[in-house]
């Protein structure tokens, strides 16, 4: 190990997160691969070392025997402060060796507010932030991950972006990537031939233009880029890798646990949910394939629970045949399996009490709006009788505590919504009340909501986020609405996250100067309470001349170009506008299963294949 | 009575926390199919217990650890497949039937490295000298038990025996230390030169467990 490292390890928390070695982590000998790539992962290890995506592209990555992938995580305050005082550069946990060094340094994007991370990441690794600045072909800094759908805020910081499922794509960049390098192309030389392949958008290949009001006026491809950059997809789920080994942590992290990944896609379209629509359309693994993937993970990790790990579990349609086959498996080994993603029917219920025989956790439930007239509109597909059915069942099995999730400012939501909350909340109490079993260790019903956040590629892309003054007064309404009920705890999600996060899920290029001048001015770490400043960031928005309320409040019309319109998953935006009016009638669309909407995403679906 | 494995923990694994080895432990042996026995009651888990925890940063190439071997691998096969199945640094060299009681380890030697990269004050070998030859030598310990959020701790009983020798740009420690109620953790001793003679504190210490003994200072296993 370094020996600089070796001295600043003693002095910070948590060390076993900084120094590698894993069981399962893979060494290779420099000199023999032609391609170093540093994942990176813009959080702690904790939460990085928890991404199924990152273990899937490092398995990807790892097989091939002219590739060494490491892992890389954001270091911590106090890691930080040594690393910088004793210069040392940020570093792969597998060789040590730093990063700048390396042919490509790939983030995993999933949340806006790690943003802020990259550019710390990229300073840390001794690398001009953005990618004018970087002028060889080498380190290539590049994206992926949901993000990347309107990765416009970060455009001018990477070289290009991986729209949708990394499995084989990353190979294929990787390929063209060692070709360029044999041959000696420049790293604009690179760039263009790169915008080629299916998937991969190079942000610098497109101008962008604005009106007076602010709004996008045209985003025009250069020197041959396309015009629509299509997401990347998985086309058979049963032929694609399942990282059976996994890097296993030697210290806890937040996730800890074998992660069997039942299929990609959801069949509900709930309106507000980005993942629903971007994940189009849904292909499932088959059972036998999981069973036996699900072993041998096991087997391998030594882990003693597994999660079966989806957007819905519930309508993976072979569930019961999977859960009885691997509880076969894990039951005489103490190998807890659990289920999250359950939708709040009897049948999930009963599934529960099959898997949960020991461990007994509380139940959480996202009905996410409080009355059956505002869920119809959000096309959330959940009737009151099935959550309180499903409590019924629960309290009466022994649960005392339920956890009911909401979200305040979703489009047509009026006051009478927001007390329904209240009412629901209520009724779950009321339902405890008729069927507990055991009525003097009271229950803890929690009721939490967050403030919507609207986001590219839904039904509700157009839609503003509401005022933070009407957020805190629907707040103030509900809390008052529940304060005499003395078993119904009220969390509600602080405003100021959700604000910076709509201004950056749906905003342009600009923002990267907001970006850059909240970084430079001390901003990292975001999501962290400890770390986050809401003041810093206005100031960074002052500075840079731009509106926050131009991002996160404003309607936007029906033809607006978007900043995200390059990005194209499949769904069509007609689709959308579409659905987005069945909201205003308060209309369901049925899921996938029923009857196809003509989404789009079919399309994307090669060979006759069709969603499931 | 239990098994006990005698392994080592050495670079990377330096860093890895008492409970996480223990962690570790429990999903090596699940990974190497080697069957141990389990705790009884409500939430079953393979039981593993670590002798005398080590603390982070520290190596050692002598730490013990109890559990119940069962099933029909036999125990000479157990230190090859376990330490195929851990993280990088930890090795297990032997795996044995425990034949004596953990209490009676009295003693830990360890190995403690005071650094100087840019050169060792000559005076460094005197100043140990002196404070260690003390009568008595009280230090502050942080306690949790205590109101005062410390105890006061006398290091020279603790102390069995030691030597020091010095390189230009290092000195070494080599000592006995009381293991177990109480025990001494080195720490305590650098802590104490660093305080005494401030300008002699090294730039940076590493502890190491060389072996643990009985009352009478033979190797204990």
């Amino acid at each position: 190990m370094n020996r600089t490292l070796e001295h600043i390890l003693p002095k910070v928390q948590k060390p076993a997160r900084y120094t590698g070695g894993e069981y399962n982590a893979v060494v290779k000998d420099s000199r023999s691969v032609t391609t170093r790539f540093a994942l990176c992962f813009p959080d702690t290890y904790e939460i990085g070392m928890s991404n199924l995506g990152c273990h899937i592209l490092y398995g990807v990555m790892n097989e091939r025997d002219d590739v060494w992938c490491e892992r890389c995580y954001a270091p911590w305050g106090d890691m930080e402060e040594e690393m910088r005082r004793e210069g040392l550069l940020l570093y792969g946990l597998e060789s040590g060796d730093p990063i700048c060094d390396f042919d490509i340094i790939g983030f995993s994007l999933g949340y806006e507010m790690a943003y802020t991370n990259v550019l710390n990441m990229l300073d840390l690794a001794g690398l001009p932030l953005r990618s004018k600045d970087r002028r060889d072909l080498a380190p290539l800094v590049i994206a992926g991950g949901t993000c990347c759908y309107n990765a416009e805020p970060i455009a001018p910081f990477v070289d290009f972006c991986v729209l949708g499922e990394g499995e084989e794509v990353t190979l294929e960049y990787i390929d063209l990537y060692q070709k360029a390098k044999d041959e000696c192309w420049t790293k604009d030389e690179f760039l263009l031939e790169v915008a080629k392949i299916p998937g991969i958008y190079v942000p610098s290949l497109y101008d962008v233009t604005y009106k007076k009001d602010g709004t996008i006026e045209a985003i025009t491809p250069t020197s041959g880029a396309p015009a629509k950059v299509t997401k990347r997809l998985i086309q058979d789920m049963d032929k694609s890798y399942f990282p059976v080994k996994t890097v296993i942590p030697s210290t806890e992290i937040v996730h800890d646990r074998v992660m069997l990944e039942l299929f990609r896609g959801c069949i509900r379209g709930c309106r507000f949910c980005q993942a629903g629509y971007v994940y189009r359309p849904v292909r499932s693994r088959s059972p036998e394939l999981l069973a036996q993937y699900g072993k041998a993970a096991c087997e391998d990790s030594g882990y003693q629970e597994m999660t079966l790990s989806s957007l819905s579990s519930t309508d993976y349609p072979c569930l019961l045949e999977l859960c009885d086959n691997l509880l076969d498996y894990c039951a005489p080994r103490d190998i807890g399996l659990s289920l999250p993603s359950l939708r709040a029917d009897t049948f999930s219920m009963s599934l529960m009490e099959r898997l949960q025989r020991v461990r007994r956790g509380g139940l959480t439930f996202a009905p996410e709006a409080g009355t059956q007239r505002l869920r119809d509109a959000i096309n959330k597909n959940l009737q009151e009788e099935d959550l309180l059915q499903s409590c019924r069942t629960a309290f009466s099995g022994g649960w005392n505590s339920v956890k009911l999730y909401f979200m305040l400012g979703l489009p047509t939501e009026t006051d009478e919504d927001v007390l329904g909350i209240a009412d629901l909340a209520r009724k779950v109490y009321f339902a405890w009340k008729e069927c507990s079993s055991n009525k003097a260790r009271g229950v803890r019903i929690t009721v939490s909501t967050s403030w919507f956040v609207p986001k590219p590629h839904t039904a509700f892309q157009w839609e503003p986020q509401i005022p933070v003054e009407e957020y805190q007064r629907r707040v103030n309404l509900l809390r008052d609405a529940l304060k005499r009920d003395k078993s119904i705890t009220y969390n509600w999600h602080d405003p100021q996250t959700s604000y910076l996060e709509a201004i950056f899920s749906r905003g342009d290029r600009r923002l990267a100067d907001v970006l850059e001048w909240a970084w430079e001015h001390g901003s990292k770490m975001d999501a962290w309470s400890e770390y986050f400043d809401y003041q810093r960031w206005m100031d960074a928005l002052d500075a840079c001349g731009l509106d926050g309320d131009f991002y996160a409040h404003r309607p936007r019309e029906k033809d607006e170009v978007f900043p995200w319109a390059i990005s194209d998953v499949g769904v069509s935006r007609d689709f959308l506008w579409h659905e987005r009016e069945l909201c205003y009638e308060s209309t369901t669309t049925p899921d996938c299963r029923s009857k196809c909407s003509a989404c789009g995403a079919n399309k994307l679906l090669t060979g006759g294949r069709h969603c499931g | 009575m239990a098994d006990r494995l005698l392994f080592s923990k050495t670079g990377r694994a330096k860093y890895i926390s008492h409970l996480d080895l223990m962690r570790t432990f429990q999903r090596a042996f699940a990974r190497a199919k080697i069957q141990i026995k389990h705790t009884e009651g409500f939430n079953p888990h393979p039981f593993v217990s670590i002798a005398l925890p080590l603390s982070v940063g520290y190596s050692s190439q002598c730490e013990i650890l109890e559990f119940g071997l069962l099933g029909d691998v036999p125990a000479e096969e157990v230190p090859e497949r376990l330490t195929a199945a851990m993280p990088e640094g930890i090795i297990i060299h032997k795996c044995y039937p425990a034949e004596r009681k953990l209490k009676e380890l009295a003693y830990v030697n360890y190995i403690i490295n005071f650094e100087y990269p840019e050169g060792r004050p000559h005076e460094c070998e005197g100043a140990i000298h002196e404070l260690l030859g003390r009568d008595s030598l009280i230090v502050k310990k942080k306690s949790n038990k205590s109101k005062k959020g410390y105890t006061e701790v006398d290091l020279i009983p603790l102390v069995k025996s030691w030597t020091a020798e010095c390189q230009s740009d290092c000195m070494t420690l080599d000592m006995i230390l009381a293991a177990q109620n109480p025990g001494l953790n080195p720490e305590l001793i650098h802590g104490a030169f660093c305080e005494a003679y401030p300008n002699y504190a090294p730039d940076f210490v590493s502890f190491h467990r060389r072996d643990v003994l009985d009352a009478d200072g033979k190797i204990f296993r």
